[in-house]
């Protein structure tokens, strides 16, 4: 019997370094290569932008366009550079109402997702309401929350928060509701308590649609942000991006409106690749949505 | 249901059955009746297969043994008491055909989970589990990650976890169904050194591979379908350890042909 078992250990000993092999030797063979795909992938993007660019700058050189309609690339950088420490503040006041939004729509998303998957009648009865808040376009309640709340970070941030609250809240509650039903079989079999197969099983089952969930609202929080800004934001110096294209749009600082533009959507960008290597890193071991090597 | 009362809990005396099946039937609300009139006294210590195509009937006794679903006739008592009773003792524990472990979870720890839940101490757990995962030679692999493993390295896990809990019955239903042969029979023959370690307990195997059957058991009991019935109880009186000549020897032969005969049936 033992030599059973240990001709078997055998065997796995065999699978297991046959699998490992085969993931080194892609790693070893793979830097130069990895370096040529990475070239050809960013490559023709890249020449794509410098013929963009440079076609603009050289149009609206020739056809002689007046800056304050459209401003040539060099003066949008020019005026980035001129009112960097202006610009910077923005950016600042921004992201830090974009992600305390994202954080409470996180925080409250799941947290509500998690009571109502523990409950079909709370569920059945809470859920229609929150499609139908959904629908309510976030503009057309901004002004009230302006109200309630006071012009301001507080408007700003619960804005931010609104606009992500409803991705995070469905994302969850479908994966809370989507476990495999073979495995709640199984707690039930254990005699799992609600709890125990809630944090056990439901929730760590739901990760991926939580994560999807986060990869919306993060990009989200950032449009909730400036629009926010827009219809509540602070004046003085410590205005956000939102603000300040206003204030640019209002005195035809055209330059300057597109370096807030860019400025947001590289925000926006960032914001969604951290989030996107944050879920990588956090989903890695187990699941094949994030499995760089067999995916 | 009310029969329970009837019967006196498992003593100390006497021949011990661990689960008794009495007129046990379920007809489900469409009118398909599943299971119908099914006598069966299980031994403790017994390798018990039961074997039929599907829709037999079989997954649906396992069910009602579970407490997943309740008969509709007759009686059934498990472990001495009704199926929900004994499924809040923690004797009974289960493998599937699916594997059904945690992604998420290392090894060790999807093998310490049924203790866990019922709140054992950690060390305990962790003795508990390096014993088990010992028996299916899988005691270098407590760290790895369940999708690092081969489908039957998956299946060793699982019987490891079902074991854990040191139980006295052993539900298996189709365990080896979606493995290839080879790893089949390798599976086969360990499952039968890890019974035979333990001989108390209990082992209810469903199959719908006559082979395997007779190989595993000590008893087959053979299902037909529509509606399911017990149509033949074979006794296997062959000794263990049974190894892999088993499978070549005329007696293997006549009782596979045996079972096969009642399923004509």
């Amino acid at each position: 019997m033992s030599e059973n078992i240990a001709s078997q250990n055998l065997n796995v000993d065999m699978d297991v370094q046959a699998r490992s092999s085969d993931s080194r030797g892609g790693a070893r063979g793979g830097v130069s290569l990895r370096l040529r795909t990475y070239g050809k992938q960013l490559l023709p993007p890249a020449l794509a932008f410098a013929v963009f660019v440079g076609g603009w700058e050289l149009f609206c050189r020739l056809a002689g366009i007046k800056p304050y309609l459209l401003p040539k690339p060099s003066d949008i950088v020019h005026a980035a550079a001129e009112n960097a420490p202006n610009l910077w503040v923005s950016v600042y006041t921004t992201i830090s109402e974009a992600v305390l939004g994202f954080l409470i729509s996180i925080v409250l998303g799941v947290g509500f997702a998690v009571l109502l998957a523990s409950s079909k009648l709370i569920e059945r009865s809470v859920y229609p309401y929150a499609i139908i808040m959904q629908t309510i376009p976030i503009v057309a309640i901004a002004p009230l929350i302006v109200i309630w709340f006071g012009a301001g970070m507080n408007a700003i941030v619960i804005i931010a928060f609104l606009i992500g609250f409803f991705p995070m809240l469905s994302n969850t509650l479908v994966g809370l509701n989507s476990t495999d039903h073979n495995m709640k079989n199984l707690f039930h079999l254990y005699n799992a308590s609600r709890m125990q197969t809630m944090f056990r099983l439901r929730i760590p089952a739901a990760l991926p649609y939580i994560v999807a969930g986060l990869k919306i609202s993060c990009t989200l929080a950032v449009i909730g942000a400036i629009v926010g800004e827009y219809i509540a934001g602070i004046g003085g110096g410590n205005g956000g991006l939102g603000y300040a294209i206003t204030v640019s749009a209002s005195r035809l600082q055209t330059a300057y409106l597109f370096a807030c533009g860019l400025s947001a959507s590289l925000l926006g960008i960032a914001f969604f690749l951290l989030v996107n290597a944050f879920s990588k890193w956090m989903l890695s071991s187990w699941h094949e949505s994030e499995m760089g090597s067999e995916g | 249901m009310e029969s329970l009362q009837t019967y006196a809990p498992l003593g100390d005396s006497g021949a011990q059955h661990l689960v008794r099946m009495e007129g046990l039937s379920k007809v489900y609300p469409n009118g398909t009746v599943a299971v119908q009139d099914v006598n069966l006294a299980i031994r403790e210590g017994e390798f018990l297969s039961f074997v039929g195509p599907s829709g037999c009937g079989k997954s649906t006794i396992f069910k009602m043994i579970t407490g997943l679903t309740g008969p509709t006739g007759g009686m059934l008592e498990v472990l001495g008491t009704s199926p929900k009773q004994a499924l809040k003792r923690s004797d009974t524990a289960f493998v599937f055909q699916d594997h059904t472990l945690l992604p998420w979870n290392t090894v060790i720890d999807n093998v310490t989970l049924p203790l866990a839940l019922r709140g054992v101490a950690r060390k305990e757990q962790r003795t508990e589990a390096e014993r088990v995962l010992e028996l299916v030679g899988l005691k270098d692999y407590a760290k790895a990650m369940p999708r690092q493993l081969s489908g039957g390295m998956k299946m060793r896990v699982s019987i490891a976890r079902a074991l854990v809990s040191r139980p006295k019955l052993l539900l298996m239903d189709e365990p080896f169904g979606a493995l290839d042969e080879i790893t089949r029979q390798t599976l086969q023959l360990e499952l039968l050194n890890i019974w035979r370690q333990d001989r108390k307990m209990t082992v209810l195997f469903v199959t719908h591979n006559v082979f395997e059957a007779v190989f595993l058991s000590t008893r087959v009991v053979v299902m037909t379908p529509r509606p399911g019935k017990v149509a033949a109880v074979v006794e296997v009186p062959v000794p263990y350890p049974r190894d892999e000549n088993f499978r070549t020897t005329p007696e293997f032969g006549q009782l596979v042909r045996a079972v096969s005969e009642g399923l004509k049936h």
